[in-house]
């Protein structure tokens, strides 16, 4: 078993910078999703670390054993493409059984191995059918599988699900998290999906426009998001985030927006009065009591809760939650208050650094 | 009885579906089945080319023809002919598409390039190869002896095996693009991810064009052979315009041999049963070919 290093590693593509001094250290045994927007240098990273890409500069280790100019084939890491990339003349089985080939092993070795993974993904039926004769699922399994077989040190998943239904998704999900769990080892999972990330990840590594923008648990993502384009992409419904003045004063700092005023929890002594962005998640956006007043825009009705988007007063929106008893009206008036010591205040511009002094 | 409206219209368009392949029909049978029952009919008599006068002679003509060691010899010709020139155009054209596949700065020039000899007329082409083989003033004779590998110039057209090899060489050149243009067009749709996987996988530059490539081109490489077999079989203009057979009948194939009970010998019933009988042979490829295309079809 190993871990993974990134030292400042950088990717150039003709003029396009994928890569940005990448630092990153991913722990043996984690399960670390690269999560970001396309074109931010995810699939990159992963890329560079099976050696599809080589980095322009800067270092990558697995384990402790630098793999710059190692070739994929002798990284000990094995791969599940988003296409799959099945062998399409081959049989599951021959799939499943071409890396053990190889790398030489002898046929009893390569046939037990296959059996045992083709048991713990239930391929066993499957094994002498060709990979057009399977489903989606099916084929997800067997790219899976051939992963499996080899024992690698770390496993690289480039969107591995993004091509099966919702519910297949939701049980495929279930099943990786079950299966990083019994095998124990390192998994560098790319998606742009961030309810996959959020739900199987060890720690979630948040990239926009080839930088790293956070690497931290789950929980600690959506709780104290690093900045306010970490913020906007983790959730659903996503952070309302609003434009404005941050200003202290005796009791405090607190933030303005027009119609909207609102004293903040503690800030960092970094934190300068002036422009900034305040963050509130919809369910710190309380629906029905409070002073503040906002006209009620539209209603989702998701089934155990609705989604409401509220017209504000100085044309701002915010999205609140209410329980699926309390349906508002379109159209309504409605009373709201919004948790101020939830809040989160972001410096200006798109990746304003978050200036709570809880982070 | 009354019939329903569907039925009527069903009729209706069944007689418009006949009305448009009527033509197709119709020329076929113009073009293809009445020249292959002429040839048949003829076959069963002897006949003076110049006048078309002779008389019934049954299956004498095929009984002659199997006698005689002249159409072994064509046959055993032809055989060599194609294998030799297929197996060099098949070998060169992937070899030269897996080229052009690379990202290379010439590629887009050089894809054009390659298909020149395609194009060009084969008079003209087996006009220019003549003149490169002529053993008095040929280039490459020229050539050969100014850097000392002969000292004698070489027959390349008169003698045997040379004057087969020559023809091969030319045969393989004039045909190898069509190979480049379907093999290129089939490797430029193989995904990267599978080159990806194989890799990944642990398998070198070989193993990946074993495993990955070959196996990818199955299909487009057996039609293209198919077609080249049977194209190569009755190859006429090339081999009559750079040997005419010769020496003697050493590189006569099939086609030169019909072309001279024809119109040499003036045998027009021995040829058509010529003809008739190399027809057969090609029968097996066309059999083939078609199995092979109703299985992709199927699948």
């Amino acid at each position: 078993m190993a871990g993974v290093t990134f030292s400042r590693v950088r990717k150039e593509f003709a003029g396009f910078l994928a890569v940005e001094g990448l630092d990153l250290t991913i722990e043996e045994g984690e399960f670390v999703s690269l999560l970001g927007p396309s074109g931010c240098g995810k699939t990159t990273t992963l890329r560079m670390l099976a050696g599809l890409e080589f980095p322009t500069s800067g270092e990558i280790r697995i384990g402790d054993r630098l793999v710059n100019d190692v070739p994929p084939g002798q990284r000990d890491i094995a791969m599940v493409f988003q296409s799959y990339a099945l062998y399409p003349h081959m049989t599951v089985g021959r799939n499943m059984e071409y890396p053990l080939k190889k790398r030489g092993l002898p046929k009893a070795e390569r046939k037990a191995k296959v059996a045992k993974a083709a048991d713990m993904l239930q391929l066993t039926e499957l094994l002498d059918r060709k990979p057009s004769q399977l489903s989606g699922g099916q084929q997800q399994r067997v790219a899976l599988g051939r992963a499996l077989v080899r024992d690698p040190q770390v496993f690289l998943l480039d969107e591995p699900l993004s091509n099966l239904d919702a519910k297949l998704r939701g049980y495929m999900r279930a099943e990786l998290v079950e299966l990083h769990a019994r095998l124990g080892r390192t998994m560098v999972y790319v998606t742009h999906d961030q309810l996959e990330a959020m739900t199987m990840s060890n720690r979630i590594a948040i990239m926009l426009a080839g930088d790293l923008q956070q690497f931290a648990p789950p929980q600690e993502v959506y709780r104290r998001p690093a900045n306010r384009f970490v913020a906007s992409f983790i959730g659903t419904p996503s952070m309302n985030l609003i434009d404005g003045q941050l200003s202290r004063s005796d009791a405090g700092w607190h933030f303005t927006s027009p119609g909207l005023t609102l004293p903040v929890p503690a800030l960092r002594d970094s934190a300068k009065a002036g422009d900034a962005c305040l963050g509130v998640r919809p369910e710190h956006v309380h629906l029905g009591h409070g002073d503040l007043q906002a006209k009620v825009q539209l209603v989702e009705q998701t089934g155990h809760e609705n989604i409401v988007v509220l017209d504000v007063a100085g044309g701002n929106r915010l999205t609140g939650r209410t329980p699926s008893s309390q349906v508002p009206q379109m159209s309504e008036a409605i009373n709201y208050r919004i948790d101020s010591d939830q809040v989160h205040v972001f410096g200006p511009g798109d990746t304003g650094a978050r200036l709570n002094a809880d982070g | 009885m009354s019939r329903s409206p569907q039925a009527l219209l069903e009729r209706r368009y069944a007689r418009l579906g006949l009305l448009l392949i009527a033509p197709t029909i119709v020329v076929f049978c113009a073009v293809i089945v009445y020249p292959l029952l002429a040839a048949i009919y003829l076959s069963l008599f002897q006949l003076y080319t110049p006048t078309l006068e002779g008389s019934f002679v049954g299956i004498s003509n095929y009984r002659d023809l199997l006698a005689r060691g002249e159409f072994w010899i064509s046959l055993r010709n032809t055989l060599v002919w194609t294998v030799g020139t297929l197996s060099l155009q098949i070998v060169l054209g992937i070899g030269m598409a897996l080229m052009l596949h690379q990202a290379v700065w010439f590629r887009s020039l050089a894809r054009s390039l390659i298909l020149f000899p395609y194009f060009v007329s084969t008079v003209v082409a087996v006009l220019v190869w003549r003149w490169l083989f002529n053993d008095l003033y040929g280039i490459l004779n020229h050539m050969l002896i100014g850097s000392g590998v002969v000292d004698m110039p070489v027959d390349y057209l008169g003698s045997m095996p040379n004057a087969m090899i020559s023809m091969i060489l030319v045969g393989a050149w004039k045909y190898f693009p069509f190979v480049v243009i379907a093999v290129l067009a089939r490797l430029q749709t193989i995904p990267d991810a599978l080159y990806e996987a194989a890799r990944i996988d642990g398998a070198g530059p070989i193993a990946r064009f074993f495993d990955v490539t070959l196996p990818q081109l199955r299909d487009v490489l057996v039609v293209i052979i198919l077609l080249r077999a049977i194209w190569d079989f009755k190859e006429f203009d090339l081999i009559f315009l750079l040997t005419g057979g010769g020496p003697v009948i050493s590189t006569q194939t099939l086609p030169l041999l019909v072309y001279k009970e024809a119109f040499a010998l003036n045998q027009m019933g021995m040829a058509a049963a010529y003809a008739v009988v190399m027809m057969a042979i090609m029968l097996v490829f066309m059999i083939v070919y078609i199995r092979q295309t109703r299985e992709k079809e199927a699948s």
